[in-house]
């Protein structure tokens, strides 16, 4: 048999269909890798081999990936059974499992995949790194001193690691596209209202998470999306429906496109990291040479001062009424103890932001929304290139001190929280590596809606400067 | 020529067709307004000269290429045009729209000339038009009592004939129930099926959507085709219709199950037997023409925290509009500047958690989920009347000193429609009862997420078969 390690998961299921591999195999060939490695990494913290297998013995659903292997991140989004602790060391100590399984979880499975454990997070997602006081720090497979990113930093080593093919990831800030950049994946955050949130929620964080998966290759990433794409009953809004399948964008000729290109930071408020200043500058010069148009250009609004205070007001706010609902599961008030001391204060801090301030403050992050997609529907654009993140996958322990953490996050948000405001679809692309090795992204953002604009050119890139070849030094 | 009972759809041929030109149907109507508005105080800003002017000149080829209409005076902003909300610290500022919105322009294009903005209650709040801004709107049927709100003065204007067609908004009834009251053809859509960007964002888009009143099923449908769709920066987003909405006038709706709810499952007042009477009747109606009418309806319509849940939505949503009114105005506004009710909500919004708001959403998510799974376990519509109580005296909802009073009245007199509100589900108020006294009663339908085109077509199959076209209120023009 082929070395499944490297292998995606659109190959694993041909496998399975053709009659090479049975599920049974991939699942415990996965299984096998995940405690070859996972010592080492921490990205898997609660294996669901015993769930997997009892899937596979009761005969899985015929869909695209029957039998292929897969992780769930322990957040955005639960599993009726498993245990959900979201990084949160009070659920973790309540043991608490889930009641309910998320449409998106319903919809993997229904097509055929089987989820063999849940991934690494930080507290709630609010980190840009992996490292949670309940769970300890995911490690980089490129470098086990530093960060996988976050907070989908579980998934981002799973993956990298070859563990499985893909894994699920959510994407509030930036927390598909940073782990997919320092852990040199493929992460595409769809559109708000692509992917349906439901049943327990109808939108997260006002609208700026939205839910898919890290791949190593794009049309993983694509027909994944196809599969959990579209409305689910109750849903308060959809994105409108794709033309076509987005499994047949791959491939597709993207036509001559207009793309901008900025590599200082939004409100020049970081310094940027030369090495991502070059990875970006290298791939405009890659995208010309595939007959686009790049010119130094980027929406005016990305440097207006609503952005920050917007994206930091609904941020607390959530995160406050998220705490409330722990606090209803576990059945009683939280305390300081709870929580790790960062999400404490932002709990604190929320107790006096009034529900009419919270909606002027929604007021003015959607009319910045509006002055930054007229940048692409107006001034048509067709793609915004930056760097993924501000700086190189840091050190553990770097972006967690105490003092100077928050600060130091700014630089590995600042490129991709803007769209999540904006709710556009944008995606890090594993184009280019530090000079010591470390992977490194760049990000494309499309405007509303355009995820069949990102997967043609993401494929095109991966046909024309391949990344399926390259492996980091700790792989199963 | 053109006369008051003709619709929007047969005053646009007559353009077409040569047989009248757009500055004599303006002019008529402006005659006609100028015959009923004193009575009515339907229209408060007259813009009478611009409309002539617009009329004369190069009018967009739309499908609505020289016909009149109203806009009420909340969103659907035009640039220099008088714009108060209802809102005497507006109206004492002589505030203009400094731009046009993504809905008035819908409307331009499609070729309507407006001759006038008409009234509303201060920020839509209340379900009467009665601004002490403007004073009241009254009822064409019987001036002592309301239009019902908040596009009480656009319902007024068409139900008195002065114009087919008028501008309306629904944030928890405000299109259905002037149309119950007066009379009228009043359709709200699927939440996010029009646009107001960029005054409106997709936070208000959750609870309010935009359209019209009209006297025939045809003007709203040619209305929604001409002004649905999205703008740059709309998130929240109807799915697309399969085809135009015209074409779903006349249309075979096929045998449909209906659900039948006539009594208040919020237990906030009984219903009025009039109010029942028009259910029952329509219920009968619908029955006769092939369709089942069971005595079922989504249970979480029975929940009783959602009156809580809305007011609170409401409540920060107005105390925000309150403190931008005030930006604009250049200072902040205080209780002296707004109605009781409206500074008593502004009170209650400041005090609001936010965690309490988005809580509240998701309970709107919850009971939108119910409404939904309820359709989808096998029913094609949901009847109701529209309202608790045939049209109230004017003055009913003003209670100075104690503002909330006037809001628990109006949960009596609105018991149903708030909850399409909040399930973002497309609701039709249809014409088909008036009681012994005369006076309009509205029945309610509604249908799944997005089924706009059933509304319309079983809404063109009961025009049909119970017209409500030969009915003229006494003041008309």
């Amino acid at each position: 048999m082929a070395d499944l390690s490297t292998l995606d998961a659109t190959a694993q299921a041909e496998l399975v269909r053709s009659g090479q591999a049975s599920a049974a195999e991939l699942v415990d060939a996965a299984i096998e890798r995940i405690e070859k490695v996972n010592g080492e990494l921490n990205a898997v913290i609660l294996p669901l081999y015993e769930r997997a297998r009892g899937a596979v013995e009761q005969g899985l659903p015929a869909g695209p990936f029957t039998g292929v292997p897969m992780v769930v991140k322990d957040l955005d989004g639960t599993l009726a059974g498993a245990p959900y602790h979201a990084g949160n060391i009070a659920l973790k100590n309540a043991n608490y499992v889930a009641d309910t399984t998320s449409h998106l979880f319903a919809k993997l499975q229904g097509a055929g995949f089987v989820i063999v454990g849940k991934t690494n997070t930080p507290e709630f997602g609010l980190m840009t790194t992996t490292e949670s006081v309940a769970y300890g720090p995911a490690r980089n497979p490129w470098d086990v001193t530093r960060s996988t990113g976050g907070s989908s930093g579980g998934t981002g080593a799973a993956v990298a690691s070859g563990m499985v093919p893909l894994g699920h990831a959510g994407d509030g800030g930036g927390s598909i596209r940073i782990p997919a950049s320092m852990c040199g994946l493929f992460g595409l955050k769809p559109s708000r209202g692509r992917i349906s949130l439901g049943p327990d929620e109808t939108e997260a964080w006002a609208g700026l998470v939205m839910r898919h998966v890290l791949t190593h290759t794009v049309r993983d990433s694509a027909a994944v999306l196809d599969v959990l794409q579209g409305y689910m009953t109750g849903d308060s809004y959809t994105a409108p429906p794709p033309a076509r399948a987005y499994a047949s964008e791959v491939g597709a000729d993207p036509g001559q496109l207009r793309i901008g290109v900025r590599t200082t930071a939004p409100l020049g408020i970081a310094a940027v990291d030369p090495e991502c200043v070059r990875a970006t500058e290298a791939a405009a010069r890659t995208l010309e040479s595939l007959g686009h148009t790049v010119e130094e250009a980027s929406p005016a609004a990305l440097d207006d001062g609503a952005l920050l205070e917007a994206f930091g007001n609904v941020m607390i706010a959530d995160i406050r009424a998220d705490l409330l609902d722990v606090a209803r599961i576990l059945g009683r008030d939280l305390t300081a103890d709870d929580v790790e001391p960062g999400t404490w204060s932002s709990y604190e801090n929320a107790a006096a932001f009034d529900a009419a301030s919270y909606v002027a403050v929604l007021r003015k992050m959607h009319a910045w929304t509006r002055r930054m997609l007229a940048w692409w529907d107006d001034d048509r654009f067709d793609l915004l290139l930056t760097p993924t993140l501000g700086g190189v996958p840091p050190e553990l322990g770097y972006l967690t001190d105490p003092a100077e953490g928050l600060g130091r996050m700014l630089p590995y948000a600042i490129f991709t929280a803007p769209f999540n405001m904006t709710g556009q679809p944008a995606m890090s692309v594993p184009l280019a590596s530090t000079a010591s090795g470390l992977p490194v992204g760049v990000q494309l953002v499309a405007a509303a809606f355009r995820e069949d604009v990102l997967i043609r050119i993401a494929a095109q890139l991966e046909q024309a400067q391949g990344w399926a070849d390259r492996r980091p030094p700790l792989h199963a | 020529m053109a006369d008051a009972s003709l619709d929007a759809t047969a005053q646009a041929e007559l353009v077409r067709r040569g047989d009248a030109s757009p500055l004599e149907l303006v002019e008529e109507a402006i005659n006609r307004a100028e015959k009923v508005n004193g009575e009515l105080n339907a229209i408060i800003h007259p813009l009478y000269d611009k409309a002539r002017e617009q009329a004369a000149g190069a009018l967009p080829d739309g499908p609505f290429r020289g016909v009149p209409v109203v806009f009420k005076d909340l969103n659907c902003q035009v640039e220099g045009d008088p714009y108060n909300a209802g809102m005497n610290a507006a109206k004492r500022a002589g505030w203009r729209s400094d731009h046009t919105d993504a809905l008035a322009q819908k409307f331009l294009e499609a070729g309507f000339v407006c001759i006038g903005r008409t009234n509303t209650p201060e920020l839509g709040i209340v379900p009467t038009a009665e601004p002490l801004a403007w004073g009241p709107t009254r009822n064409p049927w019987d001036t002592t009592r309301t239009t019902g709100g908040s596009s009480g003065g656009s319902a007024a204007a068409v139900a008195s004939g002065i114009v087919a067609v008028g501008h309306a908004n629904d944030g928890g009834g405000s299109i259905r129930i002037p149309a119950s009251c007066c009379g009228l053809v009043g359709l709200k859509p699927s939440r996010g099926r029009t646009s107001t960007l960029p005054d409106t964002t997709p936070v208000d888009a959750m609870l309010n959507v935009e359209l019209c009143v009209t006297r025939t099923v045809r003007d709203t449908a040619g209305v929604l085709d001409a002004v649905h769709g999205p703008a740059t920066g709309d998130t929240v987003r109807a799915p697309a219709p399969a085809r135009p909405y015209t074409q779903e006038v006349g249309v075979d709706p096929g045998k449909l199950r209906v659900g039948f709810l006539a009594h208040n499952p919020l237990g906030t007042g009984e219903i009025h037997a009039d109010c029942v009477a028009a259910a029952e009747r329509a219920a009968q109606l619908l029955e006769s023409l092939g369709h089942t009418v069971v005595h079922e309806f989504p249970a979480i319509a029975a929940d009783p925290t959602l009156v809580g849940q809305f007011t609170n939505i409401w409540a920060a949503m107005n105390a925000a509009d309150v403190d931008a009114w005030g930006q604009q105005l250049g200072r902040e506004l205080t209780a002296d500047d707004v109605e009781p009710l409206t500074w008593a909500l502004v009170e209650m919004g400041r005090g609001l958690a936010a965690p309490d708001y988005i809580a509240a959403q998701r309970a709107l998510a919850a009971l939108q989920q119910g409404c939904e799974a309820w359709f989808a376990s096998g029913f094609d519509l949901l009847l109701t009347p529209t309202l608790g109580e045939p049209p109230v005296e004017l003055g009913h909802f003003h209670t100075p000193e104690e503002p909330f009073l006037g809001f628990m009245r109006a949960a009596t007199f609105v018991p149903y429609t708030p909850l399409t509100n909040m399930s973002g589900e497309p609701a039709i108020s249809l014409p088909l009862h008036w009681n012994a006294q005369g006076l309009p009663i509205g029945v309610h339908l509604v249908a799944a997420y997005g089924r706009e085109d059933l509304l319309l077509r079983v809404g063109s199959q009961l025009e049909q078969a119970h017209p409500w076209a030969d009915r003229v209120p006494p003041v008309h023009a």
